[in-house]
This record gives C-alpha cells, sequence and structure tokens, in this order.
C-alpha cells in the first residue's frame, strides 16, 4: 500500500511533466495540424539554456530559468517562421514537414550531445533539494513545485484561451482555418504566437527535469512522442484532454509497476494507448473522428 | 581493402531490402512509420532463435522471421488504420518502443542486452557462406528478389490503388477501394520483407543485441527512403549506396569516435532539412508519366 | 418505360442528420427514378451535399432508411455503397493529381486480379488479360469525353473544364448504375457549359441513372427532367423540373427574399 501510494504520487509528478509538455504540442497540433516533433528539441534546448545561464553566466537560479524559457519559447518561434513557414511557402506537403522537423529535432538534439557530451547536467537548486514526507510518501520540493506548475500552466493557458482576444483568434484558427481567414484573422500571427506559447510550456518541462536529474540531449525526442500519445488520449483539440491525458500516462506508467516488473513500464504506456485508439479513437475529449473526414 | 568493399556491398544489399520495403508505406502508400528497425529485429530475432533454439536453418529461418514481422505488424495497423495517418505515426512510435523493451527485457528468450551469439552461417545447397564475399552474392540475390517483388507489387493495378489512396484516400474510397484493407496488406508484405533482411542480417554478423534495433535507427532507414527519393522504386537502393558511405567517409576525415555518432546523425538531419526545402522528391525524383503509348 | 411507372431506383424515408447541434438533414424523403436525370437542388446549406455523403456511405444517418434497388444501404462503408452500385464525384473534384489521365481511369476500372496480391503473384497472364481489358474500356470511357488524347498527362494539368469531364469519366469507369454528380457545372464559363450539360446529359444512355447537385436554377430546367427542392435539410417540393423551377414561392426561398 506504502509502494502505491509512493508511485501515485511519483506517478502524479512524472504526469505533470508530460502534461507540459502536452498542452504545449496539443495546441501547436491542435491549431497548425503540424506534427512538430522539433518540440522536443525545444524541451531539450530550454534546459540546455538553463543550465548555461546558472552555470557559465553565473545568474541567480531565477533568472536562469526565466531567460530560458523566453529563449525556448523564442527558439519555437523561430522553428515555425524559418522552417515551417517557409515550406510551407513552397508549397510543401504535411509529410515534408513532418520529415523536416524530425530531421530539425535529430540534428539539434547530436549538437547538443557534442558540445555538452551525453552526460546528464544538473542544475544546483539548493533548497528545492530537500525532501518533504508526507506519510510513506518521499518527495522533494522539486516535485511539488512541477506538479504545481503543470496546474498553474492549466488554469493560465485555459484562461489566455477564453479571455484574451489573442486566445480567442487562437480557438477560431484551431477550429476552422478558414473561417477564421475570412474574419481577419492573420493565421501567420496566430501560428507565431502559438508555437510562442507552446514552448513556453515545455520549456519549464525541460528545465524541471534538468533539475531533478540532468539534462540530457536525447530525452526531448521521449518526450515529444509521449507528448503526442498523451494529446491522442486527451483528444485531439481539447486542452483539458492534454492535460488529462499527460496526467493519465504518468500514473499508468508508475502505477503500472506496482505489479508489473518496472523494465516493462513503457510497453504498458503503449499498450494501453493503442487499446485507446480501438476502442475510443477519439480519446477523452475530442470531436468524433469519422474514418473519412470530408 | 576488398573485404572491406565486400562488406560495403552487403551491407547495402541487408539495407536496400529494409529502404525498399520501408518506401512500400512511405513512398506508395503514404504511411509513415517509425517502427521498421523493431520489424527489422524481429526478424532478426526470429531467425536467430530459431536456429539455436530448433536448429532450424537459414531459409527456415528466413520464413518465420518473414511471417513473425508480418503478424507483429498487422497487430499495430489494424487499430490506427482506422483513423488518420498521424495516428500511425504515434502508434509506430509504440510499437518501436514495445519491441524494443521485448528485446532488452525477455531475457530469458533474448538474453537482454547481452544478445545472441553464435548464430550459424547459412547453407545454400550444401555450400556454407562463411565470409563477406560469398555473403555478397546472397545479399544481393536477396535484395533483387526484394526489388522484383516491389516491383510487381507497384506495376500493377494494386500498385495504382495504392497510389489512388496515398493521393486522395477519399476518392478512393469512393471509388470502390476498401482502403483499410489495402492499408493492412501493405504493412503487412512491407513487414514481412523487412523481417527478412533482420534474417540475412542475424546469420551474417552472427551476433544480434538490442542496440542494432533502436528508434534511431528506424530513422536512419526511413532517411534512406526519403534522400534516395520516394517515387522512384530504385531510389531507396540509391540512398542506401549513399547513406552507407557517410560513416566510411567520417572515418576518412579522422574525426574522433565520440563526435562521429553525433556527427553523422547531425549530416543526416541536416540532409533532411536540406532536401524538404531543395528537392523533397529525393535524388532520384519524380516519375515523370509521359511516355509515349 | 415511362419513369414514372417503375419503381424508385433510389429511395430515401425520413433520413437525419444532425453535426455539433446543426441539423444538416431532417426526415428527409424522396426517391429518385430509374433512367432520368433527377436534380436537387436548394440554397447554401439546404444539406445537399449532407444527403450525397449519407447515401455513399462517407457519413452515417442519424435515423431513417436509404434503399437502393429495395436493399438498404444506410450504414454500408463507402466502397461497400460502390460495390452495389452507386457512385458520385465531388464538388472539389479529388482527383488523383500526380497520377496520368488515363491512370485516374483505370483506377475505377475493375481489375479485382490485380489488385489481390495472391493472383497478382501466382497468376500473372489472367492478370495481363485483365489488364488490357481494363485499358481499352479506360480509353472508350475517355473517348466518351473527348479526353483520349489527353491520356498520358498528369491530371493536374488538364484545364479545369477538362479535370471536370475527368471526374466524371472516373465515376463512369466504375460501370455504376447509379451516379451522383456533385455541382458538375460549378465554376465554369459559358462555353464549358456548353460541353458539360449535353456530357451530362448522355450519361444517361444505356440505362444510368443520374441525381446531380445544382445551383444554378437556369440550368436546372436544361440539366433535369425531376427534381427535388431541399431546404433546410428537409424536401420541401418535388416534381418536374419546368414546374420547379417557375414556382415563384421556392425561387424566393433559393434567392432568399
Amino acid at each position: 500500500m506504502d509502494l502505491l501510494l509512493q508511485l501515485l504520487a511519483t506517478g502524479l509528478v512524472v504526469g505533470s511533466l508530460y502534461a507540459l509538455c502536452a498542452l504545449g504540442w496539443g495546441l501547436i497540433y491542435g491549431t497548425t495540424l503540424h506534427f512538430h516533433v522539433a518540440h522536443g528539441a525545444v524541451f531539450s534546448l530550454a534546459a540546455y539554456f538553463a543550465y548555461v545561464g546558472q552555470k557559465l553566466l553565473h545568474l541567480p537560479l531565477a533568472l536562469a530559468v526565466i531567460g530560458a524559457i523566453a529563449a525556448a519559447a523564442a527558439a519555437g518561434l523561430l522553428i515555425d517562421l524559418l522552417l515551417y513557414q517557409q515550406l510551407e511557402r513552397r508549397g510543401a506537403l504535411r509529410t515534408s514537414l513532418f520529415i523536416a522537423s524530425l530531421g530539425l529535432l535529430i540534428l539539434i538534439e547530436n549538437v547538443l550531445a557534442i558540445v555538452f557530451t551525453p552526460d546528464p547536467m544538473r542544475l544546483d537548486i539548493g533548497a528545492l533539494d530537500t525532501s518533504l514526507v508526507i506519510g510513506p510518501v518521499f518527495l522533494t520540493y522539486l516535485h511539488v513545485l512541477t506538479v504545481a506548475l503543470a496546474a498553474a500552466g492549466y488554469v493560465a493557458l485555459m484562461w489566455f484561451l477564453k479571455r484574451s482576444r489573442w486566445g480567442q483568434a487562437i480557438r477560431a484558427v484551431s477550429s476552422s482555418p478558414e473561417m477564421a481567414r475570412t474574419v481577419g484573422i492573420d493565421l501567420k500571427r496566430v501560428h507565431l504566437l502559438t508555437y510562442a506559447i507552446g514552448s513556453a510550456l515545455a520549456a519549464p518541462a525541460g528545465i524541471l527535469v534538468a533539475m531533478d536529474v540532468g539534462a540530457e540531449p536525447f530525452r526531448g525526442t521521449r518526450f515529444v512522442l509521449l507528448a503526442s500519445v498523451a494529446v491522442i488520449m486527451g483528444g485531439i483539440g481539447s486542452i483539458p484532454g492534454a492535460m488529462l491525458g499527460g496526467l493519465f500516462l504518468g500514473l499508468l506508467e508508475n502505477v503500472g509497476i506496482w505489479q508489473l516488473p518496472s523494465e516493462w513500464q513503457s510497453a504498458i504506456s503503449f499498450g494501453v494507448f493503442l487499446l485507446f485508439i480501438v476502442l475510443r479513437p477519439r480519446g477523452f475529449f475530442g470531436r468524433r473522428v469519422q474514418s473519412a473526414e470530408l | 581493402m576488398a573485404a572491406y568493399l565486400a562488406h560495403y556491398l552487403v551491407m547495402v544489399g541487408i539495407y536496400t531490402i529494409l529502404a525498399l520495403s520501408l518506401n512500400l508505406l512511405i513512398g506508395y502508400a503514404g504511411i509513415f512509420s517509425l517502427a521498421h528497425a523493431a520489424i527489422y529485429g524481429i526478424g532478426a530475432y526470429a531467425s536467430a532463435l530459431v536456429a539455436l533454439k530448433l536448429g532450424l536453418g537459414f531459409w527456415g529461418g528466413l520464413v518465420v522471421a518473414g511471417a513473425v514481422g508480418a503478424f507483429a505488424s498487422a497487430l499495430v495497423a489494424i487499430p490506427s488504420l482506422r483513423v488518420a495517418g498521424d495516428y500511425y505515426i504515434v502508434a509506430s512510435f509504440g510499437l518501436q518502443t514495445v519491441i524494443l523493451t521485448v528485446f532488452i527485457n525477455w531475457t530469458t528468450l533474448t538474453n537482454g542486452h547481452a544478445g545472441l551469439p553464435g548464430i550459424p552461417r547459412p547453407v545454400v545447397f550444401g555450400y556454407v557462406i562463411d565470409n563477406p564475399f560469398k555473403f555478397v552474392g546472397l545479399a544481393l540475390a536477396l535484395a533483387a528478389f526484394t526489388y522484383a517483388v516491389c516491383h510487381r507489387l507497384t506495376h500493377s493495378a494494386f500498385g495504382r490503388t495504392l497510389r489512388a489512396i496515398r493521393d486522395d484516400e477519399i476518392a478512393a474510397l469512393a471509388t470502390g477501394k476498401n482502403v483499410v484493407r489495402v492499408k493492412i496488406l501493405i504493412v503487412t508484405i512491407s513487414s514481412a520483407l523487412g523481417a527478412l533482411a533482420g534474417s540475412l542480417y542475424a546469420h551474417y554478423i552472427t551476433y544480434i543485441n538490442p542496440t542494432s534495433f533502436t528508434l534511431e535507427e528506424s530513422i536512419f532507414i526511413a532517411s534512406l527512403v526519403i534522400l534516395g527519393g520516394t517515387e522512384r522504386l530504385a531510389g531507396p537502393v540509391v540512398g542506401a549506396f549513399i547513406l552507407l558511405a557517410v560513416p566510411e567517409a567520417l572515418k576518412f576525415l579522422a574525426i574522433p569516435d565520440a563526435v562521429a555518432a553525433p556527427m553523422r546523425q547531425i549530416i543526416y538531419g541536416a540532409l533532411l532539412i536540406l532536401f524538404m526545402f531543395v528537392r523533397p522528391e529525393g535524388i532520384l525524383g519524380r516519375l515523370r508519366t509521359r511516355p509515349r503509348a | 418505360m415511362s419513369a414514372a411507372s417503375a419503381p424508385p431506383v433510389l429511395s430515401l424515408r425520413g433520413v437525419s442528420k444532425a453535426f455539433g447541434g446543426i441539423q444538416a438533414v431532417q426526415s428527409c424523403s424522396f426517391d429518385v427514378a430509374p433512367g432520368v436525370i433527377t436534380g436537387l437542388i436548394g440554397p447554401n446549406g439546404a444539406g445537399k451535399t449532407t444527403v450525397f455523403n449519407l447515401i455513399t456511405g462517407f457519413l452515417r444517418a442519424d435515423s431513417g432508411s436509404i434503399r437502393y434497388k429495395g436493399e438498404e444501404i444506410a450504414g454500408l462503408l463507402p466502397h461497400q455503397v460502390e460495390a452495389k452500385g452507386v457512385v458520385r464525384t465531388f464538388q472539389h473534384l479529388r482527383l488523383w493529381g500526380k497520377m496520368s489521365v488515363l491512370d485516374n481511369v483505370l483506377v475505377s476500372c475493375r481489375t479485382p486480379l490485380g489488385e489481390n496480391v495472391l493472383t497478382l503473384f501466382l497468376r500473372p497472364r489472367r492478370v495481363r488479360a485483365e489488364e488490357a481489358a481494363a485499358r481499352e474500356r479506360a480509353f472508350q470511357v475517355l473517348e466518351f469525353f473527348g479526353l483520349a488524347g489527353r491520356a498520358q498527362d498528369l491530371a493536374e494539368d488538364l484545364a479545369y473544364p477538362e479535370q471536370k469531364l475527368l471526374s466524371m469519366a472516373r465515376m463512369l469507369a466504375t460501370e455504376a448504375d447509379v451516379l451522383l454528380l456533385d455541382e458538375p457545372t460549378s465554376g465554369l464559363d459559358t462555353e464549358s457549359l456548353a460541353r458539360i450539360v449535353p456530357m451530362v446529359r448522355k450519361l444517361v444512355q444505356g440505362g444510368k441513372t443520374v441525381l446531380l447537385i445544382e445551383h444554378n436554377m437556369e440550368l436546372i430546367a436544361q440539366l433535369s427532367d425531376e427534381v427535388v427542392f431541399l431546404h433546410q435539410g428537409s424536401v420541401i417540393a418535388r416534381g418536374q423540373a419546368a414546374e420547379i423551377t417557375r414556382d415563384p414561392a421556392l425561387t424566393g426561398i433559393y434567392f432568399g427574399v
């Protein structure tokens, strides 16, 4: 029982990380329909930006983190501006965008591997490393912060999408680009904004992981693909779905190993994912998926 | 030097089979799969295991490999093809991850990270194929066989249906094509062929372990297809020849080992981006349908 | 055989479909008589394309029955509906642009042996014969539409009116009995219309039945024999084309007056 509680807690923490990535990726995919695997590169870049900020530029942690989030948001925006929009201007197909995105992910991750070596680069987090014991459960303050940030990120995003003008523009484009264009919304700018926000949501996840176990160049690939699984399970186009999907995936991975050997962790998650696709392809909150979308 | 060239040709043969079979999916059916290395691995492990545990020869192993590869792929194809293409990318990633996990963790069967050594060499009509020179013939023969199968498939009504589905699935449905069934078929055939490459690899290197069948490997195989050209059948062959030369070229430039591996990946990544801008149809380019009848 | 006395080839009864709170089609009922051209008309948003999607299985009706030659086809998948004998074109054509004109038509021809992987490898001679027969049929269809000279060109390289003809050719090659045309005249100038309108009329040769969606009230009388008027998802009038187009109440609805 104690073990189960510990696993639930860990699952919540990991789920929060997945949720942050999923919120960002889901926002981007739902609005632009780009399968933005390079989101994983943004995740990794954020972690290394924070590391560089703290260890090389000797900034205080908070400043390094904020700077890293801003830099990651800029990176995401530039990826859309310089890669996807340029390809679209040349009439590229969606598959070509995906391939270019994959190429960029591989390129960035391997550049990071050369510059920083594949060894984990840990940030100094001082007091955040302090343990917190709640009954049988061991956590650190960092873990609590992770869950809090995911919750805050979700609330902020939902508020932004419902209340602000730009948020409504994003929702309009997400539900129908043609209609949005006819009412005068500038699709290119909405895309750029979406990328900035989506990247700004993935960045804290990358940084939190760097604070916990260290930044590694290739972790982003795993996170972005899991984010896409979370978004599909939550339902494409649904922000609450992405949040729920991320949390659910984190809990599943950890609770799954309560009774089953831990090496089978990912197999369990994907097994459930495939079950989802068969039984409920639209996920928790998605629109009904037609096999022929007209 | 000659032995080295023979080794290069064997690997080109193996990767040609992998790239041709993956191109059936990516180029002809428009299905982007990230699981081809896992299928490759399934073929390798299936063939190795029946050889080591059941004493079945290379040819038996080849058949088993094909069957097991086809079956494994069908499992994922069936659910994910009922929805949309992007689901397949994620589902194939899932398949790749699960299968790799099985290779690593089902230690009683696969020996996990330690791998399976001592896989026997193929025997063709009593003649043992035990060095790279002899292997070249076998590898190229299997590659030619794969090419012939792919050629028959793509230059037929079936191939036409595939391309119609790729270009506009809804129109294909309206014209009476059972799109889901065709996709499942092509995924199955592609996987059977990819698994054959695994069998060949296992009996060539005589030792296999999970590190040869990772997501990076899947992406590499996809790069062969994309850079060589998805529209022409020979595209993947060209891709194999060229991209397999990259690691050798890097060795030539005396780049330290620690940097060589990521350097290779950077080149592949950069090439993919470059090609999407400059020549998305790959080196061999577009198929111009203008033959005068 | 008079169209009025023969049993309807297509029959809708009480068909309804809603999406996201909007009732696109409401208790829609009408018959399509065999061997004639029936026009499905109505203002924008009346649900005409939705009716096509429902008949051909691209959408599943919430309720009601759709019968083809007496057999229930509601709930069948699109390729199953086509196999029964009902085929459609699309307003946005949906041609296979990167394939040749000939290939576009060949896809529609009956080539079960060439499409079956087993027979493809095991019965090469029969596959070859089937392919030759299909090519002959494809050329016949292309001749009918005057496209034979463009057989080797890529579909995307054709001019728009020719692309419209190709989409009809693709449909005719399937040998289906019931042809559903979605806005066959949209986007065409007067000169092209002069080519296309008689083509549509020729389609009913050989006993085929045509149901078409048409926007242009003036063309309706030229193009169809009978008309079904759809408004806000329901049938509000049925009858001979000439009567319907002269009815002031209906034209009022059509023009939103």
